[in-house]
Order: structure tokens, then C-alpha cells, then sequence
């Protein structure tokens, strides 16, 4: 099962920039949609890197899918040649995105976010109008059917305030 | 693209909806944590029931 206080925890604990995106963010603004995975769009700047790297190293980051024994190591090095990083670790999966279809980087992205705290860590979660402009623009039909239910939730919440 | 996503919230089910609006964000994630939590519990099960046959 995903620890999701303890991921928020280890992040924030470290003072790593990163934003809440993707099915857990719909969860934190009201989805019934479970998930089972923490997708951040996290800050590209070396300095940041190096904080992600320190936070999820004792949780055995690992490329989720990869078979056991490749050749992986979890350092700066391996997130600046990437960008977009699905991982398994001890405390479940992470999906670690240096941009999002729709939305951009974490600095495009930031201006569109919600302060939330949760566990005791203050968090950046995307604003529930942003999470559908960028479910709308990844295409999938699992987007279209999450951007459906995020705008049933936005009407709702509408109606409610 | 709007018009099916439109139709598609037609069909969306939106009284777990107003519900999780009357929780805070902090119990929003709980309960989906304590729902994961039933999933894992009920794929054990599945998995030992199959052992024993």
C-alpha cells in the first residue's frame, strides 16, 4: 500500500520543491477515484535534485517495470538525464515528472497551485481547474474520464461554497 | 473533446463527491489510504483462498 504521509513527509522533510499533481492531487480536492500512486512535477534546479535524491534514497527508489538487477542508480546524475521517472520504493509508487503535458515545469506550474498541508507538511497541490486543463490535454480516455468526474467535482463545489 | 467529457460527467456517481467535499484534504487522503489498505487485504485473502484449492 502507498504511504502517502510518510512520501509527503520524507519530500517536505528534505525541502524539496514539488508540486501535487495527477490522481492524487484529484483525491486531496474531493475525487472518489482511488490511486495508487504520488505524482509530483518537481523543480529541475541541481540544488533540488539533490534534496529529492537525499529524501527518497533510504526507500529504495527503483524503476518501476524494470526487471530486478538492472543497472540503476539513484543519484543526480540519473534524474538530470532524465526528466520523467516512474518508481517504486519502499513506501509505494512515485511517479517524479519534470513537466507535465498542458501544464509545463514547476516554475510554469506554480502560479496554478493550491497551498495545502497535510501530515504536518505544507504541500503545493495543482488547482482542481488546472488539473482538468492538463487531463484534457494528456488525451487518454483515462484522462477524459477523470477530467469528467474533476469537473462534476468543480461544479459541486460550486454549488457548495 | 468537451462535448464526451461533458457526457461523461453525466454519469458521474456525484454524491461520493459531495461527500468528500464535507472532509478536509487530510481525511481525503485517510480514507483513500484506509481504502488501498482493504484492496491489499482482500488480494492476500484472494491469494491464500486460491492456495488452499
Amino acid at each position: 500500500m502507498t504511504d502517502f504521509a510518510r512520501l509527503l513527509q520524507a519530500l517536505a522533510g528534505r525541502h524539496v520543491d514539488f508540486i501535487i499533481v495527477g490522481g492524487f492531487a484529484g483525491t486531496i480536492h474531493g475525487s472518489a477515484t482511488p490511486t495508487r500512486d504520488l505524482d509530483i512535477v518537481y523543480s529541475r534546479d541541481s540544488r533540488n535534485i539533490e534534496r529529492l535524491v537525499e529524501a527518497l534514497a533510504p526507500f529504495s527508489p527503483y524503476l518501476r517495470g524494470a526487471p530486478p538487477g538492472l543497472p540503476f542508480r539513484w543519484d543526480v546524475g540519473t534524474i538530470l538525464n532524465g526528466l520523467n521517472l516512474t518508481l517504486r520504493t519502499d513506501l509505494g509508487a512515485v511517479d517524479l515528472l519534470g513537466e507535465i503535458a498542458g501544464g509545463g515545469d514547476y516554475r510554469a506550474l506554480l502560479p496554478h497551485c493550491d497551498r495545502v498541508t497535510l501530515f504536518g507538511c505544507d504541500c503545493f497541490c495543482l488547482k482542481l481547474e488546472k488539473l482538468i486543463e492538463v487531463k484534457k490535454a494528456a488525451g487518454r480516455i483515462r484522462d477524459l474520464l477523470a477530467a469528467a468526474e474533476l469537473g462534476a467535482l468543480l461544479e459541486e463545489r460550486r454549488k457548495s461554497s | 473533446m468537451d462535448a464526451i467529457i461533458e457526457f461523461l460527467g453525466s454519469e458521474v456517481d456525484r454524491t461520493l463527491l459531495r461527500e468528500n467535499l464535507e472532509l478536509t484534504p487530510e481525511q481525503r487522503v485517510l480514507e483513500l489510504m484506509a481504502l488501498l489498505g482493504a484492496a491489499e487485504e482482500f488480494r492476500r485473502a484472494g491469494e491464500t483462498l486460491a492456495g488452499t484449492r
